[in-house]
């Protein structure tokens, strides 16, 4: 409370309000349970002294306010039934007073009447009443523990030092299991960042789960995406859910960028526009080249906020041309659509249910034609879950940070950070670390790093600036056994593997997919080989410039082919065909452990259009964030189970006391 | 079901409950009043309004982002109802309730409410509007510190960010009545409020904490809705079962409800 | 209450019964053209009777946009008045209110403070929500200590569990699978038809005029 106590003021203020209740017949609210005045003489006699007025302050004078009945009295004075019609919280109620009137030690009365006064029978002990000493506020009590240091009187302790001491106890047993709570808490959450030791549980899996096919299907629906396509993103989430959701915003984004699809962004939350703004120019911030930035107006689009919650997610549905003329900052935005069933596909980006709820009700439940791609925190997931399992239209949900991951992962897998430009491109590509111009430079010395070509054998000349330095020596190759089919020809035959797979298949630095990804390898592009592992399901492959690297043996088959065959696929590759992509390389991958992402760089063709997408971004941390949040979880459940234990003990010795009474 | 029955049932349904309403108020008002089922959480409401008075400690009222003119407006209104009884209760205190929200089209309704409900002098700054979502629990809890309300009672929109208020509360040892229409806060409130409301409790709240008749017969109402409801989705999950299930048939089923029925009625006579 | 006054009343509330009427009317009947015997000029019809809840709608959408100014006024007045009162914190409000707008305008639409000031802040306030969600939980049975307390700290401890990423708790993320898809979403949908049901109650009253808002 703010203002000092008054309790001159506050007596007065309850007379004020008795009087009232006299003379105003039809009183709204308490006053009109308030006994009129002529009931009171009922009320048993108030036995209070009178205070002699011997330089007493004027507070006191006024708490005991003699001759006039306190509102609690009068409140008292009405509950003149059967003890029986009480309910049982009231009973309760009456018999805790009881046992608070129990009189004061006189041994305690510094003054005389003090105690009366304070914890006197006028207060608690009235039969029947329901306002006690039970019932006294937090602020009323301290005013009486406050009267107590004044007048000397009897408290728990006795004088202001006890009280203090008192207080620093009362402080310390009710903060201390909230602080040591906390303090386990952010241990658990803290240790992962500060070493490695510590590492729970399992990463989440690199591609989604047979079992949950929803966020599969929403990864190859935004891959299916084309240059043609515009896809509509909603952002519905703020800077809270920042943490949990950014990641994921962040993957989708790049996923439809890496399409050359287009982004329309929109929003019921004029915070999330800003949001997602600051969102694409952190991709645009890990992009070196800057012919390559993604412009507002051309590769993405920010509408204006949707005012009105769901009302305004209905006027998107009934309106969307109109909405979709103008951006966040009310400039034309040159986009002429007829209706949302333009957009490809919808995304959905959302922290809480109801925005889940209001998407799938307002905008696409009214649209036969259109599927909603849900992507939630954690406390939205069992409502988008039920719809997604419920409603064919809705696909998903992707769900916080270990999804976020997969979800990189597989980005990862499909386009090996490398993303094709389509303009014709000068074949002279000069391929540069992208490290060495980094901060990791340190932690990623050159020697490691082989800026092998990120160039198919196939594809391109060997690249002309950086000489390969040392490479990592590979894991244990084997020498391929002996009776592989060579044919006996005049000419020399070289065993190569050709990449039959659709996709573009990753090339690594070693026999497992958790490692470092070199260069990428498109259909039809051919490897010499000169190994493979034990168990055979990985060639180990020489790249042009003499580098050694690793390819998955499902994606490729085995031939045996002539040095003039190879030759003229080369040839015929620098004609058309494969050659004519240059590759930039985009990382979108998580690293394992501390090693921090590696990637190459295209630099930019000399002429044509806008190079497509260099994006990477530095995610060395989010293992120690899974980590983190896989331990706290465990704090977390510990907390709450012995939190719940000890008060359930003391529930059931409770219970126990009140049988046995 | 096509477009047209659907339109043929919404237009019957909001028929037959204007005409339940209608017949509810009528009875309610007759004097022939049905008890309404028991609803312990409104019941504290009784004491803290108590203590705002004897400690001039105002009641701190939340609407939440509950936002008029947004389809949540009916939320809006039953909470600004139950409110208006509220602060009736609160009357003979000396200071007024403090109402918050984080939805600005808000902000008028709670004036409304205040200045309705309020006999005493009640200021514009009872009606306090802070940005959504945690800004708005924060500033909450960092506002109404030096208010030091008697209790909270937090009724509307919340999500998680409940937990904060409902954490400070009872550190402050104040007390709580809380109920979201978002699930998130449902929860919240379920876990760490003194007393709490659930789903449609939040409507019917407004009957529980007046003796006016017509509150009383719209909670009624809603009483009769969700017991239709109920007994509608009975029904039809039974006869899905009975689909199943080749050996059910009509005697079977009438002569299990005979018997339920006797055994119903031998209950409901001992009791 | 004066006759001027009892008019007033009931202007209002026929205002409020005509145009929730035309609204209800609208949205329940509009942009169905089987409604009207799919019959040649059926397609106007049906398309003219939604049209009033389409521009009342719209209106409502603008003035709901800008309600915002209500808010921001409220704010600054509720501060300001304090700030006479002598709270500080309240200086700090209006100060940080004021330069926000300023760096905004005069930073031609830069976010950077959205990035630099809000998210951290507001980053720290999730955090100790956080905080506050574990402390409630770990006390649910002390305020109910009874065996709806229990089951909810045990489904709890259950979700909480399951999102653990360690291979021997299997079984536990099949519990929570099941909870999640069957009680939990049973529970949530009873919760949502619960309010629309008091929803559409509520809006009744409203619709018809009988709301203390309108009828005084």
């Amino acid at each position: 409370m703010d203002e000092e106590f008054n309790w001159l003021e506050y007596s007065e203020s309850i007379e004020a309000a008795a009087e009232e209740s006299e003379v105003v017949s039809d009183r709204r609210g308490l006053r009109r349970f308030l006994p009129r005045r002529p009931s009171l003489p009922s009320l048993p006699r108030l036995a209070r002294p009178r205070l002699p007025s011997l330089g007493l302050p004027s507070f006191r004078r006024s708490a005991s306010a003699p001759d006039q009945p306190s509102a609690t009295d009068l409140l008292g004075g009405q509950a003149e039934r059967p003890l029986d019609d009480l309910d049982e919280r009231l009973r309760a109620l009456r018999d805790r007073s009881a046992l608070a009137s129990q009189p004061p030690p006189p041994a305690h009365q510094a003054l005389y009447d003090v105690d009366e006064i304070l914890t006197g029978p006028e207060l608690q002990s009235k039969p029947g009443g329901v306002i006690s000493a039970g019932a006294l506020s937090r602020a009323q009590q301290q005013q009486v523990e406050m009267l107590r240091d004044i007048v000397g009187g009897p408290g728990e302790t006795g004088g202001s030092g006890g009280r203090s001491l008192r207080s620093l106890s009362a402080f310390s047993l009710s903060a201390v299991p909230r602080l040591l709570g906390t303090a386990l808490l952010l241990l658990a959450v803290a240790l992962p960042f500060v070493s490695s030791d510590y590492a729970e549980g399992e990463l989440p899996p690199s591609v989604f789960p047979e079992d949950r096919h929803s966020p599969r299907t929403m990864y190859d629906l935004l891959d299916n995406l084309t240059r043609d396509d515009y896809v509509l993103v909603a952002f519905e989430y703020g800077p809270t859910a920042a943490g949990e959701l950014d990641l994921l915003a962040d993957l989708l984004l790049r996923h439809i960028f890496a399409q050359r699809a287009k982004p329309v962004i929109v929003s019921s939350n004029p915070i999330a526009i800003a949001r997602a703004r600051n969102i694409i120019r952190g991709i645009n911030r890990s992009q070196p080249i800057a012919e390559a930035q993604l412009l507002h107006g051309e590769d993405y689009f920010v509408l204006r906020y949707l005012p009105g919650g769901a009302l305004g997610l209905r006027e998107l549905n009934e309106n969307f041309a109109d909405i979709a003329r103008f951006s966040a900052k009310g400039l034309p935005t040159g986009l002429n659509f007829a209706s949302l069933e333009e957009m490809t596909e919808i995304v959905l980006i959302a922290e809480s249910a109801e925005d889940v709820r209001n998407w799938v009700e307002q905008v696409v439940s009214a649209d036969e034609a259109l599927r909603l791609l849900v992507a939630t925190g954690y406390a939205a997931q069992p409502l988008a879950q039920a719809y997604a399992d419920s409603m064919d239209k809705v696909t998903g949900p992707l769900v916080g940070i270990r999804d976020a991951f997969t979800y990189g992962e597989k980005l990862q897998t499909t386009f090996g950070g490398l993303v094709p430009v389509e303009a014709p491109v000068e074949p002279e590509v000069e391929l540069v670390d992208a490290n060495v111009a980094s901060e990791s430079q340190a932690e990623f010395p050159p020697a490691t790093v082989s800026p092998v070509a990120v160039v198919p054998a196939t594809a391109l000349p060997q690249p002309t600036a950086t000489a390969p330095p040392t490479v990592t020596p590979p894991p244990t190759a084997t020498p391929l056994p002996t009776d592989t089919p060579v044919p006996t020809a005049t000419e020399a035959t070289i065993l190569v593997v050709e990449v039959t797979s659709e996709r573009n298949v990753n090339i690594r630095l070693g026999p497992t997919t958790v490692h470092e990804i070199v260069g990428l390898g498109y259909k039809g592009d051919m490897f010499v080989v000169i190994g493979s592992n034990g168990d055979g399901s990985w060639y180990n492959i020489l790249l042009p410039g003499g580098v050694e690297a690793w390819i998955a043996a499902f994606l490729v088959e085995e031939r045996v082919v002539t040095a003039t065959e190879f030759a003229g696929a080369r040839d015929s590759a620098s004609t058309g065909g494969p050659a004519e992509r240059a590759v930039l390389q985009v990382d979108f991958g998580f690293r394992l452990g501390k090693t921090g992402p590696r990637f190459y760089q295209a630099q930019p063709p000399a002429t044509g259009d806008r190079p497509a997408l260099a994006l990477s971004r530095d995610r060395s941390g989010e293992i120690s964030r899974l980590q983190a949040m896989t331990l706290g979880t465990l704090a977390a459940v510990l907390l709450i189970v012995f939190g719940n234990t000890i008060y359930a003990v003391r529930g059931l010795l409770r219970w126990r006391d009140g049988r046995g009474r | 079901m096509d477009q047209t029955t659907l339109q043929v049932y919404a237009v019957l349904f909001v028929f037959a409950t204007v005409l339940l309403v209608y017949t509810a108020r009528y009875f309610q008002r007759r004097g022939r009043q049905r008890p309404l089922r028991r609803m312990a959480a409104v019941e504290r409401i009784g004491e803290w309004t108590n203590q705002s008075i004897e400690a001039n400690r105002p009641l701190h009222l939340a609407l939440g982002s509950t936002a008029v003119g947004e389809d949540r407006t009916a939320v809006a209104l039953a909470e600004a109802e139950f409110f208006h009884h509220i602060i009736e209760r609160a009357d003979a205190s000396d200071v007024s309730p403090i109402i918050t929200t984080s939805a600005a089209s808000s902000v008028p309704l709670g004036q409304d409410t205040v200045w309705r409900a309020w006999e005493g002098d009640a200021y514009l700054s009872r009606v306090q509007w802070y940005p959504p979502d945690i800004a708005y629990a924060a500033a909450v809890t960092a506002a109404l510190k030096t208010d030091d309300p008697a209790a909270h009672v937090l009724a509307g929109g919340f999500g998680p960010e409940l937990a904060l208020m409902l954490d400070s509360a009872d550190r402050r040892g104040q007390g709580s009545l809380a109920v979201s229409d978002r699930l998130e806060g449902q929860a919240v409130a379920y876990a760490m409020a003194d007393e709490c409301l659930i789903g449609e409790e939040l409507f019917a709240a407004a009957g529980y904490a007046t003796d006016d008749g017509r509150a009383q017969a719209d909670a009624i109402v809603l009483d009769v809705w969700r017991a239709l409801l109920i007994m509608g989705m009975t029904i039809v999950l039974m006869l899905e079962v009975a689909k199943r299930m080749p050996w059910l048939n009509w005697a079977v089923v009438l002569s299990v409800s005979a018997v339920l029925a006797v055994f119903g009625l031998i209950i409901y006579r001992r009791r | 209450m004066g006759r001027g006054q009892r008019f007033g009343t009931a202007l209002s509330a026929f205002v409020a019964f005509v145009i929730g009427i035309i609204t209800a009317l609208s949205l329940l009947l509009g942009d169905n053209p089987a409604l009207f015997g799919n019959q040649p000029g059926s397609d106007q019809l049906a398309g003219l009777l939604a049209v009033p809840a389409d521009v009342l709608l719209r209106l409502v959408v603008i003035v709901l946009a800008l309600s915002i100014v209500i808010g921001i006024a409220n704010l600054l007045y509720v501060h300001v008045g304090r700030l006479s009162r002598g709270k500080l914190t309240s200086a700090v409000v209006l100060v940080s209110f004021g330069f926000t707008i300023y760096w905004y305008v005069a930073r031609q639409g830069d976010a950077s403070l959205l990035e630099a000031v809000q998210v951290p802040i507001e980053s720290a306030l999730a955090a100790l929500l956080a905080l506050s969600l574990l402390h409630g939980g770990s006390r649910v049975l002390s305020k109910r200590a009874d065996i709806w307390g229990l089951l909810f700290v045990a489904v709890a401890v259950v979700v909480l569990l399951a999102s653990l990423p360690l291979a021997e708790l299997a079984p536990v993320q099949a519990w929570r699978d099941w909870l999640m898809r069957v009680p939990v979403g049973a529970g949530a949908r009873a919760l949502l038809l619960g309010i629309a049901l008091g929803t559409v109650v509520t809006g009744l009253r409203a619709l018809l005029g009988q709301d203390r808002s309108v009828r005084g």
